[in-house]
């Protein structure tokens, strides 16, 4: 109980979400690379905008209320269809270079998330150990 | 933050497209008759682009404005027992250039890999700056 008011205050809430974010979107982009060849195959994507539309909602909460009330668990994931791309002749909407880009900026996502969480985790360390490494 | 990598790969797709369009020119350097048969040679496309991202046009980037039929004449070729010969005994034939193509093509996929590099040098120099935290 005490950890859990420990680890639910300040970012490392929302900066968990963005990583469980940043994890669900990786799988549906691997999805669309691997349907590259399926005909009539939709592009899918995880809402970006939408996410960090309500995890803005939640930090705002968190500022007015007491530390570790609010839970970050219950955000939604919307999955989108993108209209990107040319539409080939097979019905499959892709574009290389789109697929590419978003898996890049979805892996810079997720590095820097990992370094500020294992910033915020170092920190409390340090705070238990009372030593400074 | 990642607006760089939206632009290059709208570089990208942009350069893809003239790709497209020259590979098209050159496979039918000799196409005389249409789609349906009828009896018009193929005319050279071009790609022309625009300043703006495709679906977003105030964002930085690129985009196909539209892909042009070529209006140059015809080349005429003489070659009287040709089925499609007019009644001069000549033979029109579409007014594509191989080596007009191929140049085109080794600029297309130049800028393609420069684009490539670009959002390269924009991962590496964000991979480095997450280095300071750590």
């Amino acid at each position: 109980m005490f950890i859990d008011r420990l680890i639910s205050q300040g970012p490392t809430p929302v900066l968990e979400q963005e990583l469980a974010f940043t994890d669900a979107r990786q799988q549906v982009l691997a999805d669309n690379i691997a349907n590259v060849d399926t005909i009539g195959y939709q592009q899918k994507d995880l809402s970006v905008d939408k996410f960090q539309e309500m995890l803005r909602e939640k930090v705002e909460q968190q500022q007015s209320a007491a530390p570790g009330s609010v839970d970050f668990s219950d955000i939604e994931q919307e999955v989108e269809n993108p209209a990107n791309g040319i539409l080939s002749h097979d019905g499959n909407n892709r574009s290389m270079e789109q697929m590419m880009t978003d898996n890049a900026k979805n892996a810079l996502m997720h590095n820097l998330v990992v370094e500020l969480l294992r910033n915020q985790y170092s920190a409390m360390e340090m705070a238990l150990k009372e030593r400074v490494s | 933050m990642f607006e760089i990598l939206d632009t290059g790969a709208s570089g990208l797709m942009a350069q893809r497209a003239r790709l497209d369009t020259i590979a098209e020119n050159i496979a039918n350097m000799n196409t005389t008759h249409g789609p349906n048969g009828e009896k018009t040679p193929f005319r050279r496309r071009m790609v022309l682009l625009g300043a703006g991202r495709p679906g977003d046009l105030s964002r930085p980037g690129v985009h196909v404005e539209k892909i042009e039929e070529d209006p140059s004449p015809f080349i005429q070729k003489f070659d009287p027992g040709n089925p499609d010969a007019d009644s001069t005994g000549y033979v029109r034939m579409p007014n594509i250039d191989t080596t007009k193509e191929f140049v085109n093509a080794i600029d297309a996929s130049r800028a393609y890999e420069a684009n490539v590099t670009m959002m390269e040098t924009a991962k590496s120099m964000f991979n480095s700056t997450l280095r300071l935290l750590a």
